[in-house]
């Protein structure tokens, strides 16, 4: 089989002739695959669907490297250390890729990056919580399934330790600033465009436009679950509390002004009635204020809103987190944009999104079993190269999947990834529940300090301001200033015992050089020319030998090639 | 009843009834074919976009008087009368026009300016003013619209100059702001400079020279030509446009430079921060930047509004006057547009502590240069000063005016946000015919 890829990759004279071996294997998707992993059903599924949908040559796999660099993005937050990239090229068992798909979802990374993941996605940058960063955390370490999650985000219990931060969703949103009201519109968009992936917003003042799917009793539905919710100010952590609903939600539209109600409603779902309660009657447990409990209502819309949307048998949100989870691997929704599911805006693979979303609520919404899914296929492991006979890549449509998206790095991502690049720190990996071996809890301290200020220092630089989705990668000036100036970045190409230009000083010989640094910076070796590059350049001046390792291993980190996730 | 109540405060985001009727007809029979805003790195990406918008460079001087000041004071004094004040008015070099004696060298170069004396506009609070003034004031779409400056920024783009399109010179702190930008995208937010100093990390560390950073640059865009060998363009393209920006904001690094004003300079500008920040905004447009907003704080007079303004004006008059005679001087003037505002005027009526407090009901602004009539006053308030008694213009008819100067036709052109058309000057509105060239 892997003559075959040879074929594609070295010689567009036989790539027709190779096509054509291709598609015949297409019958047995097993025979694409290179010895190099094993797949699971739904990646062999996966990747029949995206065959048949492509419409030309697709790219061919990426190499180890490539791989290698890719998954631990995805997986840990950051590029593998140069120990860890030279030890998987050692490799050679076919099914070294599983294994490293499997080892990092298995560590310790693996929450943390999840977190980060879904804390940027689902709060769009309104801020940070302990509590909330702490349930996330949590719940990616236990691999608590995504409707549980949305239960617990969606209707926040202030008694479950574990994950009563959740309320930070709601928090953060109903926050007030100053004369700024708090955001209730901006929280009913939110749920609909995070967990069931269509966006109300235009559908707020009357029927969408533009959009036959979105009504505006969608909105006004959504509206009646969570418009009575308000921030309680008796907890030290994240909480919320609702009003007694005690009618349907009146709304008219601006065009014909016709008076329409609604109660609690999902939408194109069904309405749930509003029940009347005689004054004291409307508790199954009565607030106390000695104990400073508010009671237990007998109709709490946010535990309606719990129970009814984060349901197998709810299609949208099992759709939604599918997409979603598709995006984060693949740089593409099946359904773009992510929150414009419905009917005029399908999705470029209707059969995949199917079948991707039966197998979702069959596993019970299991995240980690999902990703190791996505990771396992060959779409997934695609080169990120065009494929042959390609001189202008603007002609390939990015939702063929013919050749891997480039996505953007989180400002996260690229501080994990610079630490660990120029040696200042293996990665974060500190274990946030308690020591490691040999590490005391001062010295852990501290460095959860500092990586607190350089996350700051990164996000400054790197992350959308509030609200705006980081779906896309988007260079900015800002950035570009950072990179070129900032002293504390700057001072990590210094030579300094340990880190990475020290490492390189103290080889003999440019050919090592070059190839330490390309694999400890961007996870590959250098080419001939790339070799031939450092060679001049540092010959040139050896007196200033140690000054130019340092512009070396900058210009790499600066590079495009580092800055996204390829 | 709980609920009602948060039904009511929602009502408060809902559109108006009578709204979008005739627009939406509008929206309907338009193609997407007039796509301008772009998302992500459209705006980055495609300088052949703002290669086919660019005018002849027309350019924007957006002086910004934050806190509102009177008009009573200034472009539309009313001595003698009930609520006229202490000052009295001058003759202007416009014969029978008369501005207020706080504005005497302004009065001299009256004839390059074109003033309007009816606006009545909505909010008389900052908060809700100072981002509807700016952004136009447009319906209530449950989107946000950007900023002026951000609008010029996305439909001129940042022209030849390679440096930012926006920028903003004002005291205190710097930073990108791209709340500006609204809908637009961070990427068409202000840059702003605090106290007219540098946005940060602009100056390269003193550990590297001028080689060793051209050194250090060749070699990332080596590496950056390899990788974008056998990939799409569009990351690289992106990347590329950025660094270059930045580099050419770095090698301009003497347009922050205060210490290099000619002390004749600083004496016509005024040795006060409006005076140094105009000088830098006059810097900004020299060096090409497509559209620059200066700004002046403190002009929120409810107490003792006639000293206030009796040390307020003399600043503005110096800083104002100046730049205008400037850029006309220099031949600027017909392609840059001038508009001095705040977001509302001050109260005829004077209050207990001696002040005037916020009055959107019937105030003044004045404009100069690019696309408009020099030696112009439009529109008028009765005797008093109390209404104006003539059409009222809105922040919309100034958002059409402004954009017509600017040769962007404010009828037809739109943004296209998420396949929604939205107008980009309010639809109810037009722009002043008697302003306009």
């Amino acid at each position: 089989m892997k003559c075959l890829l040879v074929f594609v990759l070295r010689d567009k004279c036989r790539y027709l002739l190779a096509w054509f071996f291709l598609s015949l294997a297409l019958s047995s998707a097993q025979l694409l695959l290179p010895a190099a992993f094993s797949q699971g059903p739904i990646a062999v599924r996966i990747d029949e669907l995206i065959h048949q949908r492509a419409d030309g040559t697709l790219s061919p796999l990426a190499s180890d490297e490539a791989f290698l660099r890719r998954i631990y993005l995805d997986l840990v937050g950051r590029i593998p250390t140069l120990a860890e990239t030279r030890e998987f090229l050692t490799r050679r068992s076919p099914q070294r890729r599983a294994q490293v798909v499997d080892a990092l979802l298995a560590s310790d990374e693996y929450p943390l990056r999840m977190a980060q993941l879904f804390d940027v996605m689902l709060n769009e940058r309104r801020g940070e919580h302990v509590e909330w960063r702490g349930f996330l955390r949590q719940a990616f370490k236990e691999n608590r399934p995504w409707d549980r999650i949305t239960r617990e985000i969606l209707n926040p219990d202030v008694t479950q330790n574990i994950s009563r931060g959740a309320a930070f969703f709601y928090t953060g949103r109903l926050k007030r600033y100053g004369q700024v009201p708090a955001d209730v519109p901006g929280l009913v968009r939110d749920i609909g465009r995070m967990f069931l992936g269509v966006d109300v917003q235009c559908a707020q003042c009357h029927d969408h436009l533009f959009i036959d799917d979105y009504a505006q009793v969608d909105y006004q539905g959504l509206l009646a679950f969570v418009g009575n919710t308000y921030i309680r100010t008796d907890h030290p952590f994240p909480a919320v509390a609702e009003k007694q609903l005690t009618e349907k939600v009146q709304f008219a539209s601006v065009f014909d002004g016709e008076q329409k109600k609604t109660g609690p409603r999902l939408p194109g779902g069904v309405e749930f009635d509003v029940p009347k309660f005689e004054p004291g009657e409307e508790f199954l447990v009565p607030p106390d204020k000695k104990k400073k409990t508010l009671g237990v209502r007998k109709f709490s819309t946010l535990r309606i809103l719990a129970a009814e949307l984060p349901r197998s048998d709810n299609r949208g949100f099992a759709r939604n987190i599918v997409n979603r989870l598709w995006w984060v691997m693949m740089g593409r929704g099946l359904v773009d944009p992510l929150d414009l599911h419905h009917p005029d805006n399908p999705p470029s693979h209707p059969e995949l999104l199917e079948t991707l979303t039966d197998a979702m609520i069959a596993h019970q919404f299991d995240i980690k079993w999902f990703l190791r899914e996505l990771a396992l296929s060959g779409t997934y492991q695609r080169s990120s190269q065009l494929p042959g006979g390609f001189s202008d890549g603007q002609i390939l449509l990015p939702q063929s999947y013919r050749v891997a998206l480039e996505r953007p790095l989180s400002a996260e991502q690229l501080l994990q990834s610079t630490l660990t690049a120029t040696g200042v720190e293996q990665s974060w990996s500190i274990d946030p529940t308690g020591a490691k071996a040999g590490q005391d809890q001062s010295t852990i301290a501290a460095k959860e300090e500092q990586q607190q200020e350089w996350i700051k220092l990164f996000q400054a630089a790197f992350a959308n301001p509030p609200k705006e989705p980081e779906i896309e990668i988007a260079p900015s000036v800002r950035a570009a200033l950072f990179l070129m100036n900032d002293t504390t970045f700057l001072g990590w190409f210094e030579s300094r015992p340990g880190n990475l230009v020290h490492r390189l000083a103290a080889l003999d010989g440019d050919r090592l050089v070059a190839e330490e640094l390309y694999l400890t910076v961007l996870t590959r070796r250098p080419s001939t020319d790339e070799i031939l590059e450092v060679h001049t350049y540092l010959a040139a001046d050896p007196a200033e030998r140690t000054k130019r390792l340092g512009y070396l291993a900058w210009a790499l980190v600066t590079s495009t090639e580092f800055c996204v996730n390829h | 009843m709980a609920f009602k109540q948060e039904v009511n405060m929602t009502n408060k985001f809902r559109c108006p009834q009578q709204e979008h009727q005739i627009s939406r007809r509008r929206w309907l029979g338009t193609t997407v074919g007039t796509t301008v805003a772009s998302w992500g790195l459209g705006g980055l990406i495609q300088p052949s976009v703002a290669e086919s918008l660019r005018r002849d460079h027309k350019q924007v001087l957006f002086i910004w008087i934050d806190g509102g000041m009177s008009q009573l004071e200034s472009w539309d004094p009313k001595p003698n009368t009930e609520f006229g004040g202490p000052f009295r008015s001058i003759p202007t070099s416009l014969p029978g026009v008369y501005i207020s004696e706080l504005l005497p060298q302004t009065a001299q170069i009256m004839h390059k300016l074109a003033v309007v004396r009816s606006l009545c506009t909505q909010d008389n609070s900052h908060s809700a003013g100072v981002g509807r003034i700016q952004r136009g004031d447009p319906k209530d779409r449950g989107v946000t619209y950007p900023y002026f400056g951000s609008a010029v920024a996305n439909l001129l783009g940042p022209g030849e100059s390679a440096l930012p399109a926006y920028v903003w010179v004002k005291p205190g702190s710097g930073g990108f702001k791209h709340q500006d930008a609204g809908f637009l995208g961070p990427q068409y937010g202000a840059l702003a400079f605090g106290d007219g100093q540098a946005p940060s990390n602009l100056s390269r560390p003193e550990a590297f020279d001028a080689l060793d950073d051209q050194a250090r640059n060749r070699l990332r865009e080596a590496a950056n030509r390899r990788y974008a060998q056998n990939r799409r363009r569009k990351v690289t393209d992106a990347n590329t446009y950025v660094f270059d920006t930045a580099q050419t904001l770095m090698e301009r690094s003497d347009l922050f430079d205060q210490s290099t004003f000619t002390r004749q300079e600083l004496q016509r500008y005024g040795e006060h921060d409006l005076g140094r920040h105009m000088l830098v905004g006059r810097r900004m447009l020299e060096a090409g930047v497509r559209f620059v907003k200066v700004n002046s704080y403190g002009w929120d007079t409810h107490g003792d509004n006639f000293n206030g303004h009796a040390s307020l004006m003399p600043r503005f008059d110096q800083a104002f006057s100046a730049i205008v005679r400037d850029l006309s001087e220099r031949g600027m003037l017909e392609n840059v547009l001038v508009i001095a505002m705040s977001e509302f005027g001050r109260t005829p009526r004077i209050n207990g502590h001696i002040g005037r407090d916020h009055w959107p009901e019937a105030w003044s602004l004045a404009m100069a240069g690019c696309g408009l009539q020099s030696g112009v006053v439009a529109g008028a308030t009765n005797p008093l000063g109390t209404w104006v008694k003539s059409e009222e213009y809105d922040i919309g008819h100034m958002f059409h005016t402004w954009f017509h100067a600017l040769g962007i036709d404010a009828r037809h052109r739109e943004y296209v946000i998420n396949g929604q058309p939205l107008p980009i000057a309010h639809e109810d509105c037009h722009a002043i015919k008697e302003l306009l060239i």
